[in-house]
C-alpha cells in the first residue's frame, strides 16, 4: 500500500469517531434547550390526547439514553430517520432536496471569491507599497468584515430596487421551468438545453454568490499578496529572472503555481466557513437551501432532521478536507505522506 | 527597471482582460435586463409570501397558509360570501337541519370531478369526513367533537348527524378539514403531506416545489373559471425579502407578512397600491387568576383600565391595527366593546390607581409582576409591544413590571405547564363565530393549552348554552352576557385587533380582504 492509500484510509477511519463524537454532542445539546419539540409541532391549541399521541409516535416518550441506542443505530444503518414535522418526511429526502441549492450557490460563490481573491492579491503583490496595494489590502479588511445581510441588501437595493437588472430573491424566475436532474439548475439546464432556464438560473445566483464570494475573497486577496511576495523573493525565482525566462510565464507557471500552495490549504480550510456564510446569504436572498432549513427546523425543535443535517455536513466537510489534502500532493511533489 | 515596466506590461493586458470581460458581463445584463421586463404576463399573477405550506393533506392541515391553499383548490360544502361573513352554498347545492340542528342534510352538487376524474358522490364526501377521524389528525377535533355519524343518503346526499346540536355547525362545515377529496389519489388511513391532488376547487396544483413555488392552474372541473388562469405563489424567508420582492417588481402581490413600517413605506409608491381589510386575528393579555397578586380581581381590573391600547397601535404597529376592548372581534355580530365600557377608551390611570389602592398597593409598596412575551412567533415587535405595556402600567407609579422572554417552544411549555403570571399570546380563529373567540379562552375545561388561567362555572354554563342555541339573537345575547362577566374579572385583557394588508401592483384587481382572512385566488386578475 502506498503512503498516500494508507493516509487517505486512516483519515477515512478517524472520521468515524469525530462524527460519532459529533452526532453525540448534537444529541446532548438539543435535548438540553429549552423547548418541547412536540409542543412546538402541534402549538398552543392542542389537546393534551393529541400531545401524548405525537410524543409517543414521535419515540420521545422513551427515555433518553434508548432514544440515543435508537438514533445510533439507525446513523449505523444509513438511517437518518424521519422528520418529526409536515408529514414526517425522510431527513435524507429532506437533505437531498435542499443540498443542491446550497451546493450551487457555495460553487459560485466560491469561484467568485477565488477570481476576487487572486486576482487582487496578484495585482496587489506586483508593486508593494503602492497606491493599488494600499487600496487593496484595505479592500480585503473591509470584505471580510462585511456583514452578509447588510451587503446583500444594498445589493439587493442597488440592483434588484433601483436598477431592476437582477432578482433580489429565490433560485429561478417562477415562470421558467428547469428539469431537475442533479438539482443545480445551472447545470441542468446545460443538460436539458434549456437556455431560458440557464439564464434564470444564473441571474437568480448572481447576487448571493457576489455578496458571499466578496466576504470570501478577502483572505484570499492577503494571502496571495504575501505568498507571492515570498516566492517572488526566493532564490529560484532569481535565477529564473537571470535565464531570461519571460515575465509572464514567470508570474504565472513558476511564482503563482508555488504561491497557490497556501491558498489551496485555505481552500480547504474555508469550506466549512462557506457553508457557515451560504446560512446568511440563503436567509438574505431566500435561497432554499440547507441553511434556511436547517435554521427553521432548529427553531421547531425537529430533533431528527437538525441531527441527519449536521451528520451530513460534518461528513461533508470531512471528505472536502481530505480531498484537499489528496490535491496537495498532486500539487506540490515534496509533499509526502 | 525592466522587472518593473514588465511587470506594469503584465498589469496592462490583465486590465485589457478585465475590461472586456466587464463589456461582456455587461451585454450579458442587458440581455438578461430584457428577459425581467418580459416576465409580466396577463393571465398569470405571482403571490408572495412568508408564510409556509406545512401538510397538504386536509386530514392534517391546521394552519393558516396552508388552509388559504387548499381553499383554493377545493371547497367545503359552504363557502363565506366574498365580502361578507355569510355562509353560502359550496359543493352543497343545498341543505336542510332536521331534529333541531342535529341532522344535517346535504344535497351535492352533480357533475363536479375530482383532478383524477372521479366524480363527486355522497360516498366520497363520507369517506373524506370519516378519513378525517380515523386519521386523528392535529384538526381531527372539528370532526370527532361533533359528528357522530355520516351516511349516503342516496348518490349526490349526504347526511349527518351530530351528538347534540351545534349551533355554529354550518361554520365548520366550511372549515378545509371537511372538504371532500377523492379516495383514488389519498391513502384511506394516512396523511398525505405532498399529495398536490386537492378537493374540487377553482384551481389545482400544478407544481410543488417546497419552500420554493407552487403553480396553480385554472380547474377545467369547478363550477366557476377563475379570472387569471394560473397562479403562482413564491415563499419568501421574511418580510424584508418579501419587500424587496414586490418593490423589484418580482412579484405583482405582497401577502402576508410585511412589517408595519413596510406597510406605511410602501403606501407612498406611485407604481403600488396597499390595500387594507379587517381580520378577525386578535392579540390579548392573560392573567393567570390562580397565582398570585392575579387572584385579586382588582388588580387585574387596575392593569386593565391602566392598559395604553393607542400607544401600542400608534406607535409599535404605526396604525396597521385596531385597539380591542374585547375577545370577540369588532365587526363579528355579538361583539360589544365591553372593556371600553367598563374602564373607558384607556388609559385611564385615576381608575387603576384607585383600584390598586383598594388591592392594598401604593407608590411605597408597589405591585411587582413578570410580563412575559415571546420574540418572534407573533412578528418581530413583540419586543415593542411588551416595552410599551410595562410603560402603560407603571405610569400608574404603583407598579413594577418585569418584562421576561422565552422562545416559541419554551414559552408554550412554561405557559400550558407552570402557567406563567402573566403572557401576551394571540389568537386565528379556527371558525368565524363567536364561540371560536370566547369558548376556548373561559370555559374551565377547555383553556388548559393557556396554563387553565380562569375558572367560572357560572360563566361554563352560559357558554355551554350558546352552543347549542340555535335561535341567533339568544345566542348573541349570551354572548353579550358572557363578555361583560370577561370585562367585570378581567382574567384576559384584549389588546388590539389585526388588519390584513396586501401590497400589489397597481394593474391588480378584484383582491377582497375580509374577516375570512384565506385569500381567493379565483377572484384576482390583472386589469
Amino acid at each position: 500500500m502506498t503512503s498516500l492509500k494508507a493516509y487517505v484510509l486512516t483519515r477515512l477511519l478517524l472520521s468515524i469517531p469525530m462524527i460519532f463524537i459529533l452526532l453525540t454532542i448534537v444529541f446532548v445539546i438539543l435535548r438540553l434547550l429549552p423547548g418541547d419539540p412536540v409542543l412546538a409541532i402541534v402549538g398552543m391549541k392542542a389537546s393534551e390526547e393529541q400531545i401524548e399521541k405525537l410524543r409517543k409516535q414521535l419515540g420521545l416518550d422513551k427515555p433518553l439514553w434508548m432514544q440515543y441506542i435508537d438514533y445510533v443505530l439507525s446513523i449505523l444503518r444509513l438511517d437518518f430517520g424521519r422528520s418529526m414535522i409536515w408529514g414526517r418526511r425522510p431527513v435524507i429526502t429532506e437533505i437531498m432536496e435542499h443540498f443542491p441549492a446550497t451546493l450551487e450557490l457555495s460553487i459560485s460563490a466560491f469561484i467568485v471569491s477565488v477570481l476576487i481573491g487572486v486576482a487582487t492579491g496578484l495585482f496587489s503583490s506586483l508593486k508593494p507599497s503602492s497606491k493599488l496595494d494600499i487600496s487593496l489590502r484595505i479592500f480585503s479588511i473591509v470584505a471580510y468584515s462585511l456583514f452578509i445581510p447588510m451587503f446583500g441588501m444594498i445589493l439587493q437595493l442597488i440592483f434588484g430596487v433601483y436598477l431592476r437588472i437582477l432578482p433580489v430573491a429565490g433560485r429561478k424566475s417562477p415562470l421558467v421551468d428547469i428539469d431537475t436532474v442533479t438539482g443545480l439548475y445551472v447545470l441542468d439546464s446545460i443538460l436539458t438545453l434549456n437556455f431560458e432556464g440557464l439564464i434564470t438560473s444564473i441571474r437568480y445566483l448572481i447576487l448571493p454568490s457576489i455578496t458571499l464570494g466578496i466576504v470570501l475573497s478577502g483572505v484570499y486577496t492577503r494571502l496571495v499578496r504575501s505568498s507571492m511576495l515570498d516566492v517572488l523573493s526566493t532564490d529560484f525565482i532569481r535565477a529564473l529572472k537571470a535565464r531570461g525566462i519571460p515575465k509572464n510565464q514567470l508570474l504565472f507557471k513558476h511564482a503563482l503555481k508555488n504561491a497557490f500552495i497556501p491558498v489551496l490549504t485555505m481552500m480547504g480550510l474555508q469550506f466549512s466557513i462557506l457553508l457557515a456564510g451560504a446560512v446568511l446569504t440563503e436567509t438574505t436572498f431566500s435561497w432554499p437551501g440547507m441553511g434556511t432549513f436547517l435554521m427553521e427546523r432548529i427553531e421547531y425543535r425537529d430533533y431528527t432532521t437538525v441531527q441527519g443535517t449536521i451528520v451530513f455536513f460534518a461528513l461533508l466537510v470531512s471528505l472536502v478536507s481530505l480531498a484537499v489534502d489528496i490535491v496537495y500532493a498532486l500539487i506540490d511533489p515534496r509533499i509526502r505522506y | 527597471m525592466r522587472t518593473y515596466r514588465s511587470r506594469a506590461g503584465i498589469a496592462r493586458t490583465t486590465l485589457i482582460a478585465i475590461i472586456a470581460i466587464i463589456i461582456i458581463a455587461g451585454i450579458v445584463a442587458g440581455y438578461m435586463f430584457m428577459q425581467q421586463s418580459a416576465t409580466s404576463k396577463k393571465n398569470v399573477i405571482i403571490i408572495g409570501t412568508t408564510d409556509k405550506v406545512t401538510d397538504l393533506d386536509p386530514a392534517m392541515a391546521y394552519d393558516f397558509f396552508t388552509w388559504e391553499v387548499l381553499s383554493n383548490i377545493g371547497e367545503g360544502f359552504f363557502k363565506y360570501k366574498p365580502g361578507t361573513l355569510e355562509l353560502v352554498p359550496g359543493l352543497a347545492e343545498s341543505y336542510e337541519v332536521q331534529e333541531g340542528g342535529k341532522v344535517w342534510i346535504l344535497k351535492l352538487r352533480k357533475g363536479l370531478k375530482f383532478k383524477d376524474g372521479t366524480e363527486l358522490t355522497a360516498e366520497a364526501a363520507k369517506w373524506s369526513i370519516e378519513r378525517v377521524a380515523r386519521i386523528e389528525g392535529d384538526p381531527a377535533w372539528f370532526v370527532t367533537d361533533f359528528v357522530e355519524k355520516v351516511e349516503v343518503v342516496d348518490k349526490y346526499t349526504l347526511k349527518i348527524t351530530l351528538f347534540q346540536p351545534v349551533a355554529f355547525f354550518k361554520a365548520v362545515l366550511a372549515v378545509p378539514t371537511y372538504f371532500p377529496i377523492s379516495p383514488k389519489s389519498y391513502p384511506a388511513d394516512k396523511v398525505s403531506p405532498d399529495n398536490t391532488a386537492g378537493g374540487i376547487g377553482p384551481y389545482y396544483i400544478e407544481k410543488f416545489v417546497r419552500d420554493q413555488e407552487i403553480v396553480l392552474k385554472a380547474n377545467p372541473n369547478y363550477y366557476e373559471k377563475p379570472k387569471t388562469e394560473k397562479i403562482i405563489i413564491k415563499f419568501y424567508k421574511d418580510a424584508t425579502a418579501l419587500r424587496l420582492a414586490i418593490e423589484s417588481g418580482e412579484i405583482d402581490i405582497a401577502w402576508r407578512t410585511l412589517n408595519p413600517s413596510d406597510i406605511v413605506d410602501l403606501k407612498k409608491k406611485k407604481d403600488l397600491q396597499v390595500i387594507e381589510g379587517k381580520g378577525a386575528f386578535i392579540r390579548y393579555i392573560v392573567f393567570n387568576t390562580r397565582i398570585p397578586p392575579f387572584d385579586n380581581k382588582l388588580v387585574r381590573q387596575a392593569l386593565a383600565a391602566a392598559l395604553n391600547r393607542k400607544a401600542i397601535v400608534d406607535k409599535v404597529f404605526l396604525g396597521t391595527v385596531s385597539p380591542l376592548y374585547s375577545l370577540v372581534p369588532a365587526g363579528m355580530w355579538s361583539h360589544i366593546d365591553a372593556f371600553k365600557d367598563k374602564y373607558g377608551e384607556g388609559p385611564n390611570y385615576d381608575l387603576a390607581k384607585q383600584l390598586l389602592k383598594q388591592a392594598g398597593y401604593s407608590e411605597t409598596n408597589k405591585l411587582k409582576i413578570q410580563l412575559w412575551y415571546t420574540p418572534s412567533h407573533y412578528g418581530s415587535t413583540e419586543a415593542d409591544v411588551a416595552a410599551v405595556i410595562k410603560e402603560s402600567w407603571e405610569k400608574t407609579g404603583m407598579v413594577e413590571v418585569e418584562i421576561k422572554s422565552a422562545e416559541w417552544s419554551t414559552y408554550i411549555e412554561l405557559t400550558r405547564g407552570q402557567g406563567l403570571p402573566v403572557t401576551l399570546c394571540g389568537w386565528y380563529p379556527d371558525y368565524l363565530d363567536p364561540d371560536n373567540f370566547l369558548f376556548p379562552f373561559l370555559h374551565t375545561n377547555s383553556n388548559r393549552w393557556l396554563g387553565k388561567p380562569y375558572s367560572n362555572p357560572d360563566l361554563d354554563v352560559i357558554l355551554e348554552k350558546a352552543q347549542v342555541e340555535t335561535d341567533q339573537n339568544k345566542r348573541a345575547q349570551l354572548y353579550v352576557d358572557v363578555q361583560k362577566v370577561l370585562a367585570e374579572d378581567a382574567p384576559i385583557v384584549p389588546i388590539f385587533q389585526g388588519k390584513l394588508f396586501i401590497v400589489a401592483k397597481k394593474d391588480i384587481k378584484g383582491i377582497v380582504l375580509d374577516p375570512y382572512m384565506l385569500l381567493r385566488y379565483w377572484l384576482i386578475y390583472r386589469g
